[in-house]
């Protein structure tokens, strides 16, 4: 697997998008829904003209729609598929057989359905495969193809198919609350307090990555084994191990799909949303605007469409790295009265001042709960009191002596909370302040749900009540 | 064709047993066979129904087809005997239901103890539960006691958690005490032939003693909302070492400070 994602990566040029049909599905819908945002955009913006492509059909030409997937090579999702080398090749008139190799330490599967030709003659066409032998790398192809395939020729036998497994998947476990498209606007969802994640914005709330960095793959994978206790995010512990893989790719698919459509608009959205452009036309002519708009889709859209989709990829790649991760530097300090206590005065000093928000006894009732907020893009109040995310959500600080924590009670996770701040949401990283410190607070955050003033437990656990209360 | 109905009526009698007889070795009732010690008792209670509805069932069809062979057989100038208001018959189906309903509601009580009844519990698990379940639209939340402790209902330092998935020890009676956050669950092990409603409000106690070490699936088996569907646990059956070993990993897991992990990354 991993082979064959290199291999495709450097063929990219060649190769660019790989199209995963998913035939005969009906479960799903047809498209992907366009953001809010992007439908802001005057109908030019979104639609193009023959000159250049617009938001819309830049995006459904790098991603599809859930009844056709399309692979951008360029972003970090491992679409899956066996990479293989033809070996040889023999067609008549009726029936065209061919012999694969696999590259290096790749598996051929098990079952195979397509191949794609990634060098050679006929470098991008797809063919399916009619039989299909494991064992020997046989296969015999649904037609015969127009280009003569060669010895040596690179392909990749049954690409996309982690994606297009990860999408039935989703479709039927998670679509229902998180939406096909991932905006978290599923049938289920109108339900719920917290909403389901809008994948859309590429932010997600627990992870074990610095502040200015992405979710990683095991963060995710995190999330869906054990679920989010005091939300309605269930757990999928159940799953396979393939599956959760499946699935965790597919939301990083939609993830990207989402944030590179938001990218998308934040270029033409200052000059060409329905308000933008109505307040030009005081100023301007319609057609000029239009004009200025069509040379722009035209010349230089296309390019920044190819950057954005180089940072998209630079950002989700380096947030599997070592470098991305959150190490506390020094061990957890041992818990006790005394660290509490610390832990305690740091929670309601002037300069961290969680109390601000949590209120001074960690009862999520702090003085921010109750004051009124402006949206930061249409600076009007929000209509209730109380903190908001950037989904827009009315966000509650934790209440803390619940002693339920959504991103996982080990010590590692408070300590990453604190660290990253909860991303998306209002809870701020305190990156900068000193790792022995961090711990002191999470031996107060755990013991919160017991006492509400440090040093009365300890005696406590030792001796456990005969009556159970 | 008046014979025809007592012949079809005389079928079915036929049917019922042949299915009876033929049921129960291939395994028609039940997922498998039971797997716990109160799953053979409930299984006999099973099959002591079952015997006395089929022969209640091959008894009353006999009858009925009898009565309309007979019908079918004789002269149309005999004139119908109508047994509408006979007491003795009266006498007759009220008093002979009714033994066999007392009958089975007095064979059942012990099973029924054993089952529900807490000081019928065994001994070694009466006051001794090794987890709380807790139900929770749509997932099954577990916490147990830190290792060597006993568990309180509430929550105590040091307790453990997970999620959809409880090891328990086999060969051994076990107990667990059932909870709700919520809405009505329903705890059913269907291997085990255990079936406990969860009650919002109420701790619950169940107890079964799993015959052989393995994997078991735990269902909700109340509808409990539209997510009902989701609601799929598994239970570990394990030696008691191998639960104490898998609640001292659980443990370390969760006083996990990402510490070692530099530690690691550092020598590679
Ligand atoms: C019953 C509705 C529901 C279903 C089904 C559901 N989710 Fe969620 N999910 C939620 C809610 C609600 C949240 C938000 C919790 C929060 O904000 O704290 C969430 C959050 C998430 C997050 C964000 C975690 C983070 O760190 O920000 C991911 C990822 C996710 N879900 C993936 C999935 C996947 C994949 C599936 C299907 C296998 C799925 N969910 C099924 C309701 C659901
Ligand atoms: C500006 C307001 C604000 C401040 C200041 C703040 N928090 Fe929070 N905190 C939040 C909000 C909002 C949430 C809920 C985030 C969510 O899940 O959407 C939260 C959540 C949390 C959680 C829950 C994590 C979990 O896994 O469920 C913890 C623990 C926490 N905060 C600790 C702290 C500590 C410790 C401090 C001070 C060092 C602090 N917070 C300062 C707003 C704040
Ligand atoms: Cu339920």
């Amino acid at each position: 697997m991993e082979t064959s994602i290199k291999i495709t990566l450097k063929n990219q040029v060649l190769l660019g998008l790989l199209a995963l049909s998913v035939s005969g599905c009906s479960d799903g819908d047809s498209s992907f829904a366009y953001s809010q945002r992007t439908q802001s955009l005057i109908k030019e913006a979104q639609n193009g003209s023959e000159g250049g492509p617009g938001v819309k059909q830049t995006l459904d030409t790098r991603f599809g729609n859930p009844q056709q997937l399309k692979a951008w090579m360029k972003l970090p999702v491992e679409w899956g598929g066996s990479a293989a080398s033809v070996e040889s090749f023999a067609a008549s008139d009726t029936e065209a057989r061919i012999k694969f190799v696999a590259q290096e330490g790749v598996t051929l599967p098990a079952v195979a359905s397509s191949v794609q030709f990634v060098t050679g003659e006929g470098a991008g066409q797809s063919i399916a495969l009619t039989a299909w032998d494991e064992k020997t790398g046989e296969a015999v192809l649904a037609g015969v193809p127009d280009k003569t395939p060669v010895s040596g020729d690179l392909c990749v036998i049954d690409g996309g198919s982690t994606l297009k497994s990860g999408r039935v998947l989703y479709m039927r476990h998670c679509s229902h609350c998180h939406g096909a498209a991932g905006d978290g606007n599923g049938p289920t969802a109108q339900y719920m307090i917290p909403k389901p994640r809008d994948y859309r914005h590429g932010v997600f709330k627990f992870t074990s990555t610095n502040d200015q960095s992405k979710v990683s793959r095991n963060d995710l994978l995190r999330v869906l084994k054990y679920g989010i206790p005091g939300t309605y995010m269930p757990s999928f512990l159940l799953m396979k191990e393939d599956e959760l893989h499946a699935i965790v790719e597919y939301v990083r698919f939609l993830s990207m799909r989402g944030e590179y459509e938001r990218r998308l608009v934040n270029e033409l959205a200052s000059d060409y949303s329905e308000t933008a452009v109505s307040d030009r036309l005081a100023s301007e002519k319609a057609s000029d605007i239009v004009e200025e708009l069509q040379s722009f889709l035209k010349d230089e859209f296309p390019a920044t469409a190819e950057t954005l989709g180089d940072d998209l990829a630079e950002i989700w790649t380096s947030a599997d790295t070592e470098d991305a991760k959150i190490l506390p530097t020094v061990a957890r300090v041992e818990d006790s009265a005394e660290s509490r206590q610390r832990g305690r005065e740091l929670y309601l000093s002037k300069t961290l001042n969680c109390a601000d928000c949590h209120g001074i006894d960690g009862a999520g009732n702090g003085p921010q709960t109750v004051a009124f907020e402006k949206n930061p893009v249409t600076n009007e109040l929000y209509p209730e009191a109380g903190l908001h995310d950037v989904w827009d959500n009315p966000n509650q600080p934790r209440n803390l002596q619940r002693g339920i924590f959504r991103g996982g009670r080990r010590p590692i996770d408070l300590f990453c909370r604190i660290h990253a701040g909860i991303k998306g949401s209002r809870m701020p990283s305190f990156k900068n302040t000193p790792h022995e410190d961090i711990w002191h607070i999470v031996n107060y955050l755990l013991s919160l749900q017991f006492e509400s003033d440090p040093g009365t437990i300890a005696a406590k656990s030792v001796a456990p009540s005969e009556t159970g209360e | 064709m008046k014979k025809f109905w007592a012949l079809f009526f005389w079928f079915w009698p036929l049917v019922a047993i042949l299915v009876c007889a033929v049921a129960p070795s291939r395994g028609w009732w039940f997922p498998s066979a039971p797997l716990s010690t109160l799953g053979h008792q409930i299984d006999g209670l099973f099959y002591l129904i079952l015997i006395i509805v089929t022969v209640t069932f091959v008894g009353t069809q006999a009858a009925l087809g009898y009565a309309l062979w007979k019908g079918a057989t004789k002269g149309s100038t005999q004139k119908a005997w109508f047994s509408h208001g006979s007491h003795k018959l009266e006498i007759i189906w009220t008093i002979v239901p009714a033994f066999i309903l007392v009958f089975i509601s007095l064979t059942q009580l012990d099973v029924l103890a054993e089952i529900r009844v807490i000081s019928k519990f065994p001994d070694s698990v009466r006051n001794a539960p090794v987890a709380e379940v807790m139900a929770r639209q749509f997932e099954w939340r577990i916490r147990y006691p830190k290792p060597g402790q006993q568990l309180m209902n509430v929550p105590q330092p040091g307790d453990l958690y997970f999620v959809n998935e409880v090891h328990v020890p086999a060969a051994i009676p076990t107990m667990i005490n059932l909870r709700t956050q919520d809405v009505q669950h329903a705890f059913f092990v269907p291997r085990l032939r255990v079936k406990q409603d969860a009650v919002p409000g109420l701790i619950i106690p169940v107890w079964f003693e799993i015959e052989k070490a393995g994997e078991y699936e735990l269902l909700c088996a109340e509808l409990c909302g539209w997510g009902h569907y989701k609601m799929k646990a598994r239970i570990i059956a394990d030696s008691p070492k191998g639960v104490s070993e898998y609640l001292t990993r659980l443990e370390q897991e969760q006083n996990e400070d990402g510490v070692a992990e530099v530690d690691a990354s550092k020598e590679q």
